[in-house]
Formats: structure tokens, C-alpha cells, sequence
């Protein structure tokens, strides 16, 4: 899953950057509105993080805009402003969740977890499709009961795709769950990872559309 | 005049204006009314003597108008039966013998003609006596009963004063209490009046001797207000600034728990602690800053000269001393991002003020022109005596200029950037954006002020702060060649 981070404060973003790559998510790090604004822009996210007293422009004002374009990109407003007025303003502007600073990093990354679930459509926390079964809170895999270890990356590339079954990813598309702006990409590292799935959760969960991309099957045949 | 300050103020000398005017008043009137009525007790006293007097002259007149005529001695009693006569009347004739006397108390028989005053059997009584033709008449009265006359006289005259008085009191006391009334209106106002609230009271309906006192009161809550407000939004964003560098601390924190080999663990530590010095060092800006406030502030209400206008000691500084001590100092920093600090001149003299705090205003300075120039550049430090200006003190002025060859302020920024808090978008640097509003805050404790513009010789920012030096300490100072 990417997230975009937007945070002025170096120290916060280093260590934000550093705990949700640790949580294995792909986070690109901008430090003021008008950066995030362009990478709204250009780059498909899974979720915003996004501090309100920006530089150069508000937080709310990259919100607004982006809701303006209608992207439905989750946002989850991390903000030392506590107002009440301030957080009806923030909800209401399309801000899906409101944590104030100093926020505690597992309440964090729950929140994070909840809009990641209700974004795929989904209320229950385990994701279970075709006898896999995949936990995003304490990050357990399991076929049929039995439990298996998937690597970080791996677990980037299944998430998405049995966070929604029937819809096709294309290999661009999981490339980007994978990596932030800096990572070193390998030409052939999606399908490296689909490989080592298939052979640990069985050849019939991801399906290849050639020419297009990869999907987890809506109905079992 | 609350009810608060009434209980703490016991012991100490105290008086209402109302409950003295009445009194002074009220004792004027009571003092007026008596000496009236002593004066017009006497002066009724004294007519009703000559009254009374001017009866008996007549009575002996229309006697002696009969005596010669007829002469009937023996009959006597005649008048004295008439009920209510209160006059003695004697006759004699010549020789000696009473021709008539009215009943009652028996007066001597001799006569002083004219008026006199006699005493028989204990009673005082006043005498008239005349000789008409053969006979003597003598008429006399009752002192008693003419004082009884006379007191009853006075009486009626007191009368008007005795009810005027009391009416006049009523009155005094009505008058006095409705000309105090927006007085204690302005005092109920003040007595329930919250300890936040510090709106103004009303000056409609006092009078000319109480509106003064309630206007400056007013002008007093006017500053109070602005001096709370400032301190409400002073806390207001301090602690909105100090979440910031807690949050920090609290995701190092975290970070460090969930670090797993030990070069994580250890860059995870490093970063703790520079996120804790970060944090002391933005509650020991607050604290200074609050400090040069609560200074400042002292000053704007009213102090005089000799008090203590800040928070540390006020004595004669040779700023020239202190400027060169602070560039030592940050000398090091300089050196190390390659930056050229220099004093390039400085007179020698000196100011009034707060040894600490001025060499903070300098620090500041000359850390925030360093930390905002690029590697390679320049930072000069300049203190010049300006001589005595329109503008300036009497003594003229010391000007310290703080140069760099930074990248400066854009000029719609240049005011903002001395508010608390504030930093310039986009700004790389990290800081609190406190620096300037403490430089700020400590010129004006100083009645200094700090100007910034563009430097025209290095191209950055130019920081420019002009002291005031007083006509004694310039002269005592100039040891400059």
C-alpha cells in the first residue's frame, strides 16, 4: 500500500517515514502543500497523511483541491490543531479520520488500517477470499488454517489484490504499492513476488490477464 | 470601593464622601438653626422688654391723666380683681400717703422715677415710676411673668427654623444621595464584576469630579485586557508549538522500541536526543521570551525610570564589550559552515540595560545570520554612535547592524517574521521562530527598536537595532577616539 506522507516538521516525518516503512507500507515524504499537491498529481495513493499547518500552502487547501478533482483517496488529518471547529472543518472538507498530535504510533497505524478496509469496501478486519485468509494488524497469513510466512514485499503485492477481488492491477500499479520515490526498482520484481505466492498460497489465487495485469478472482471456478 | 477591596483595607484609614458630606452638612444646619435661635430668642427677649417696658410708660401716662382730677384715696383692688392683669400699679401722693395699689405682693413704698428694678420676697420685679402733678405713679411687673411672655415670644418665632431644620436635612440628604448615585453605580458595576471580565464602564451621568478616575480606570482595563490577551495567545501558541517537538519525541520513542539490530537502535537514539535538545531548547526560547514580555509590559504600564523594568538588574553596559564577547563566541559556528564573522567597527559605548538579556538580542542576531547564510559567505557585525537626531534621544543613538550574505527576507515577509512562531514558508533552516520575536521583545524593553530590511552591502538581510542613549551616558561613554 503507498501513502503520501505530508509533514513539515523533519523530525516527525523521519520518524513517521521510518515506522510505516517498518509496517511495510510505500511512503513518499513531502514537506510542504504545494509538493503535495504535485504529488497528488502524478501518483496514484492508497492513503494521505497529511499535517494542516503547511508551508507555501494550507493543509486544508490541498484537501479541498483534491477533493475538488474527486479523488477518493482516504485522508487522514495528523495536526497539532485541537479545535473542535478545526476538526468539523477538516471532516467536512473530506478528511476521513482526524488523529491530534502527539498521537500514539499503534492508534496511528490502526486508523491508517481502517481507512485502508473501508477504502477496499470492506467492514471485517481479515481479509478471507478462497481459503486464504490475511490479517493487516498483526500481519498473519494463513491457506485453509494453516499458516505461512510471507516476505514484506510479497505481502505488498497480495494486499491490494485480495483487498479486492475481481478488480485487475496492472504490473505499474503494484510496482508503485511496492516502492517509494528513492527505492531502486527491478524490472522483473512483481512477477517475482507473484511467483513466490502462488508456489506458497497455490497457483489458483492470482490470475494473470495478460497484457493487462494481475487479479485475485471474484467467484472461485 | 468593591466590597473585596473594602474587607482588605480594614486597618487603614478609610471614609466615605457621602457619609461626610452628610455629616458636615447636617452638622452645618444643626450649627445655623442653633445660632439662629439663640440670636432670635434674644432679640425677641430683649423687644418683648421693650414692649413690655413701653406698656408700663403708657399705663402711667393715662393714670396720672386721671390722678389730678379726682383723687379718691382708699379705693384700692379695683384693677388688681381683674383676672390676667399681671401689672402692679401704686399711687401716692406727694406727701407719701397710697392713694391706690393693686392686689397682690406688696412692693416698698418708695419710688425711683423711671425705670428699676426691684426685689421683693424673692421675685424679681422691673418698676416704673412718674410724677404727675400731686401724685406718684409707680407701675410694676413680674419679671417671671414677663419672662414667661417674652420666652413664649421667642418661641414662636423659633418655631419656622426648629421645623426647617429637619426639613433642610431631608432634603440635603436626598440631594447628596442622588448626586452620588452613578457613583455607587459605577461601584455596584466593578463589585460584580467577574475576574475576566475587564470591559469598560459605562462614563454616562458622572459627573465632571468622577469621570476622570472612571476613564482612566477604564484606559487601565483597556491595557490589562490587551496585556491578558497577549498572554492568552502567547500560551495559546506556545502550546500549540511545544506538540509539535512532543510528537517528535513520542514517534523517536517508538521508534526505538520497534528498532530490531543495533545501528537502528543507535540512530534511532541519536534522534531522541536531538528531538529532546530541540524541546529544551524551544521551553528556554519561551521562558526568555516571556521573561523580555513581562518586562516590556512592566514598562508600558508605568513604572518609573529608577524601578526595575525588567527582569534582570539595569546597569550602564559597554555594548561594544558585549558585541565583541557574543561574535567570539559564535565564532566557532561560523568557522565551521565557512562563514566570515566579523565586528568590522565598533564604538565604544555605552547603554542602560539587561547585561543577559542584550547579549541574547546580539546571540540571536548573529546565530540567525549565521544559521541563514549559505556556506562560503559573510556575516558583518557593526555598532556606530549616531549622532543626536530629530529622531533620536537627546543623546543621540547607538546603532548595531547585523549583516549577512544570506538569501534575506522577501519584503512582504519582513514584518511577519518577528511574530512568535512564525517562519518563513519553505524555509529549510530548522528553528522555532522565536529568535526575532525575543530581539524584538528585548528592544523594546529596552525603548530600542529593531528594524530589518535588506543589507545593500552584503546583499542578505540587514538586522539594524537603535538604543537610545541619554545626554549623561553619552557624555560619560565617549571614549571613542
Amino acid at each position: 500500500m503507498r501513502i503520501l506522507l505530508v509533514e513539515d516538521d523533519k523530525m516527525i516525518g523521519e520518524s513517521v517515514l521510518d515506522l510505516l516503512r517498518a509496517e511495510h507500507y510505500a511512503v513518499d515524504w513531502v514537506r510542504d502543500g504545494a509538493m503535495a499537491d504535485t504529488a497528488l498529481c502524478t501518483q496514484d495513493y492508497d492513503l494521505v497523511l497529511l499535517d494542516l499547518g503547511l508551508p507555501r500552502r494550507d493543509g486544508m487547501d490541498v484537501l479541498r483541491t483534491m477533493r475538488a478533482r474527486r479523488q477518493r483517496t482516504p485522508v487522514l488529518i495528523a495536526t497539532a490543531r485541537d479545535g473542535v471547529a478545526a476538526r468539523i472543518e477538516g471532516l467536512d472538507a473530506g478528511a476521513d479520520d482526524y488523529v491530534l498530535k502527539p498521537y500514539d504510533l499503534d492508534e496511528l497505524l490502526a486508523r491508517i488500517r481502517a481507512l485502508l478496509r473501508r477504502a477496499a469496501g470492506r467492514a471485517e478486519p481479515v481479509y478471507e477470499h478462497m481459503g486464504v485468509s490475511i490479517d493487516p494488524a498483526t500481519r498473519e497469513a494463513s491457506v485453509n488454517g494453516q499458516p505461512v510466512q510471507l516476505s514484506a514485499r510479497e505481502w505488498a503485492v497480495l494486499e491490494p489484490l485480495l483487498a479486492r477481488p475481481g478488480m485487475v492491477l496492472s504490473r505499474a500499479q503494484l510496482e508503485e504499492k511496492l516502492y517509494g520515490w528513492k527505492d531502486e526498482i527491478s524490472s522483473n520484481a512483481v512477477e517475482v513476488y507473484i511467483h513466490g505466492l502462488r508456489r506458497k498460497l497455490g497457483s489458483g489465487l492470482i490470475r494473470n490477464i495478460r497484457g493487462v495485469g494481475y487479479m485475485v478472482p471474484k467467484d472461485p471456478s | 470601593m468593591s466590597r473585596p477591596v473594602d474587607g482588605s483595607v480594614d486597618g487603614v484609614r478609610r471614609y466615605s464622601l457621602r457619609a461626610r458630606l452628610l455629616w458636615f452638612l447636617l452638622a452645618a444646619i444643626a450649627a445655623a438653626a442653633a445660632v439662629q435661635a439663640f440670636i432670635a430668642y434674644r432679640a425677641a427677649r430683649a423687644e418683648a422688654d421693650a414692649i413690655f417696658d413701653y406698656h408700663m410708660q403708657q399705663m402711667a401716662l393715662s393714670l396720672r391723666a386721671r390722678f389730678p382730677l379726682s383723687i379718691v384715696p382708699g379705693v384700692a383692688d379695683e384693677l388688681g380683681d381683674a383676672e390676667g392683669f399681671d401689672f402692679l400699679v401704686q399711687i401716692w401722693t406727694l406727701d407719701g400717703t397710697r392713694i391706690f395699689r393693686t392686689a397682690g405682693p406688696q412692693l416698698p413704698q418708695r419710688a425711683v422715677l423711671g425705670f428699676s428694678q426691684e426685689r421683693v420676697d424673692g421675685h424679681s420685679y422691673r418698676t416704673y415710676a412718674m410724677q404727675g402733678g400731686v401724685v406718684v405713679i409707680q407701675i410694676a411687673q413680674d419679671m417671671a411673668v414677663r419672662r414667661r411672655m417674652a420666652g413664649a415670644m421667642a418661641l414662636r418665632t423659633l418655631a419656622p427654623v426648629a421645623l426647617m431644620a429637619p426639613v433642610l436635612m431631608l432634603l440635603v440628604w436626598a440631594v447628596v444621595g442622588v448626586s452620588l448615585a452613578p457613583v455607587a453605580r459605577a461601584q455596584r458595576q466593578l463589585a460584580q464584576r467577574q475576574p475576566e471580565d475587564l470591559g469598560e464602564i459605562s462614563e454616562a451621568g458622572l459627573p465632571d469630579e468622577v469621570r476622570p478616575l472612571v476613564h482612566e480606570l477604564n484606559l487601565l482595563f483597556g491595557r490589562v485586557r490587551a496585556a491578558f490577551e497577549a498572554q492568552q495567545s502567547f500560551v495559546a501558541d506556545a502550546a500549540h508549538e511545544l506538540r509539535s517537538p512532543l510528537a517528535a519525541l513520542r514517534l523517536q520513542v517508538q521508534g526505538l522500541q520497534r528498532a530490531g539490530d543495533e545501528a537502528t537502535r543507535g540512530r534511532m537514539l541519536e534522534r531522541l536526543v536531538g528531538g529532546i535538545d530541540r524541546a529544551s531548547r524551544l521551553v528556554d526560547q519561551l521562558l526568555v521570551l516571556a521573561r523580555q514580555q513581562a518586562g516590556a509590559s512592566a514598562r508600558v504600564v508605568g513604572q518609573g525610570p529608577d524601578r526595575a523594568r525588567g527582569p534582570g538588574p539595569w546597569q550602564p553596559l559597554a555594548l561594544a564589550v558585549l558585541v565583541r564577547q557574543v561574535v567570539g563566541e559564535a565564532a566557532a559556528a561560523a568557522q565551521a559552515r565557512g562563514i566570515d564573522l566579523g565586528v568590522v567597527h565598533a564604538d565604544e559605548l555605552e547603554v542602560q540595560g539587561d547585561a543577559q538579556a542584550l547579549a541574547i538580542l546580539v546571540r540571536n542576531l548573529v546565530d540567525n545570520a549565521i544559521k541563514y547564510t549559505p556556506q562560503g559567505g559573510r556575516v558583518d557585525v557593526e555598532l556606530r554612535r549616531l549622532a543626536s537626531s530629530p529622531a533620536a534621544a537627546a543623546g543621540g543613538a547607538a546603532r548595531l547592524l547585523v549583516q549577512d550574505s544570506g538569501p534575506g527576507i522577501p519584503a512582504t515577509e519582513l514584518e511577519r517574521v518577528r511574530d512568535r512562531f512564525y517562519r518563513i514558508p519553505g524555509s529549510e533552516v530548522e528553528g522555532s521562530g522565536l529568535g526575532l520575536a525575543i530581539v524584538d521583545a528585548i528592544a523594546q524593553a529596552h525603548g530600542a527598536r529593531l528594524v530589518l530590511r535588506a543589507s545593500s552591502t552584503l546583499g542578505g538581510l540587514c538586522a539594524q537595532v537603535d538604543f537610545p542613549l541619554h545626554a549623561g551616558e553619552a557624555a560619560g561613554g565617549d571614549r571613542s577616539p
